[in-house]
């Protein structure tokens, strides 16, 4: 990989698919960019779901185009499984300070041949399935990464020394360390992305302590072929589901939980999953419980009105508690506001929580520009400049700004983008490549 | 002359991984119980499964295990080629030894 330079036109922080349009965007231009992005692979949550909305196109073969275009173009240099500590103000630009962690891999030498993975003795639980199933202590972040290139986890290395020995190219480096890296740049585009509300917040709904109450990320990588089963399966005893209820509103507009706003995709993203339950599944049942269904975006309004075509019985309800019995089984006690109120109860073999979106980083201490109450960045002109942060020169794009669906993120990342390039021919810090050639 | 220890001999230079273990304090009492577990269940599911494809509560029954663990367990070894799926029995998949099936 090739090292950090001293000056690049503009910082993306985050490569999911809102960080790489912007990158993307700007290189296009003539720009040189560099994304740094905290997991060992690019490509954000969107590289995780299984398919998108309202389409249902995969999600995957979408981004990964993305992914391999930002990895390849000449004008954007990657940096993953690193972390910008600081962004400061210096002259017209920014000094910006970005900690490379040790992957314990030669990145030039590993060709992602996969025999320390298969030879580790250490299985653990894989995030990018939500811990539902596994990686090795040593292992290639999932079958789409960018880079295809190993790290180790060094907190689950018993230090068998097992990968070293099966290396073809001997990229394994025990002695890697952290390192500090400084470079300027003329802008700045945060595009950090999103998490989704904690389930403790709702310890009504069980979430976290009974088995077979799934997050809707977990529910997107069951439902994946290349998921921790290849096939929809409760996580209790790996049976195939004929009872799932999807519970709306489980971490939005809730103000009892200091998240007032509503996530804007959550209605969206369960219609689908519960469509394509619908599909996986020849037989199941899916009931999804509302307070009332937002489909906003185009298309969408059609796509709730196939789901429910479809055979998925969506109900006007409020879902008061969730309570596990016997074979962990689920059952939803609900106050149906179609009917008075009535209370009713039905049993569920899985549920879903339809968790709403909370900012996935925090500016504070890295970099002075303002966030909301609820933890996105500020957009003092939200109308008319989406992207602008309270600090000149800083911009932002996607969830990091507020919740929004794929569409608006990618738009809002071409925005952002365009307000770089401005900004740089502004204040003169980019040359053009022509210019610059007559200047040397 | 080169350095002598007590016993009279050299000392081997450490090597990386040597210097990384101890960097991290070694490995922890809660991983190496983590690691031995793992194996004893492998070992279960193996011998379980060498008698034939189960489902995931006949494993658990005929293991003695929890059966999510059970599941986690035969994913990991599903994703790492020694376990395929062998057909269905009511609500639930059956898996068999790679091979074997």
């Amino acid at each position: 990989m090739p090292e950090i330079r001293k000056r690049y036109d503009a910082l993306v922080i985050g490569g999911g698919i809102t960080g790489m349009q912007a990158a993307l965007d700007l290189g296009e231009q003539g720009y040189d960019v560099l994304l740094v992005e905290k997991y060992a692979s690019i490509g954000g949550i969107m590289v995780g779901l299984n398919k998108v909305f309202p389409t249902l196109d995969c999600s995957s073969c979408i981004c990964t185009p993305r992914m391999a275009e930002s990895a390849h173009h000449s004008r954007i240099q990657l940096q993953t499984w690193a972390e910008v500590r600081q962004v400061e103000p210096e002259g017209d630009g920014f000094v910006a300070r970005i900690e490379k962690k040790p992957r314990y891999v030669d990145e030039d030498m590993c060709i992602g041949c996969s025999k320390c993975e298969l030879e580790c003795p250490v299985d653990v639980p894989h995030e990018f399935d939500q811990g539902l199933g596994a990686r090795r202590a040593i292992y290639i972040p999932h079958g789409n990464a960018i880079p295809q290139k190993a790290v180790l986890d060094v907190e689950h290395c018993i230090f068998c020394g097992k990968c070293e020995k099966v290396c073809p190219t001997e990229c394994i480096v025990f002695d890697q360390q952290p390192e500090q890296v400084e470079t300027r740049v003329g802008a700045v585009i945060i595009a950090t992305g999103l998490d989704i509300t904690p389930m403790a917040l709702k310890p009504e709904y069980g979430g976290g302590r009974f088995l077979n109450v799934m997050n809707p990320l977990a529910m997107e990588r069951v439902q994946s072929s290349n998921g921790p089963y290849g096939r929809v399966l409760r996580p209790s005893d790996g049976k195939i589901p004929r009872r799932i209820a999807y519970v709306q509103c489980a971490g939005s507009r809730d103000r009892s939980i200091g998240i007032p706003y509503c996530s804007r995709v959550c209605c969206m993203y369960s219609l689908k999953q519960a469509l394509l339950l619908r599909h996986y599944i020849h037989d199941v049942e899916v009931t999804l419980y509302h307070l009332d269904i937002r489909a906003f975006g185009k298309g969408y309004e059609q796509f709730y009105r196939r789901t429910m075509n479809e055979g998925v019985r969506v109900i006007k309800g409020k879902v008061a508690t969730i309570n596990e019995v016997e074979n962990n089984d689920l059952v939803v006690r609900v106050e149906l506001l179609d009917e008075g109120g009535r209370v009713d109860e039905h049993r569920y073999d899985m549920v879903v929580l339809a968790q709403g979106l909370i900012p996935a980083w925090h500016a504070r201490g890295v970099v002075a520009c303002d966030e909301a109450s609820d933890g996105f960045l500020t957009t003092p002109e939200g109308k008319i400049n989406p992207s602008f942060t309270t600090l000149a020169g800083v911009y932002v794009a996607g969830v990091a700004a507020g919740p929004k669906d794929i569409p608006d993120a990618i738009v809002e990342a071409g925005e952002a983008a365009m307000a770089v390039a401005g900004r740089l021919q502004r204040i003169g810090w980019h040359k053009a490549p022509a210019v610059a050639a007559a200047a040397n | 002359m080169g350095e002598k220890t007590t016993t009279g001999k050299a000392e081997r230079p450490r090597r990386p991984i040597e210097i990384l273990r101890d960097r991290m304090g070694g490995v922890s009492k809660e991983l190496q119980a983590s690691v031995k577990e793992q194996g004893r269940i492998r070992k279960l599911l193996r011998g379980a499964l060498a008698g034939g494809p189960r489902t995931v509560p006949e494993l658990g029954a005929e293991c003695e295990l929890p059966t999510t663990t059970v599941l986690w367990h035969l994913m990991a070894m599903r994703r790492y080629g020694q376990v395929v799926e062998a057909g269905e029995a009511g609500d639930y998949v059956r898996y068999a030894l790679k091979g074997s099936e």
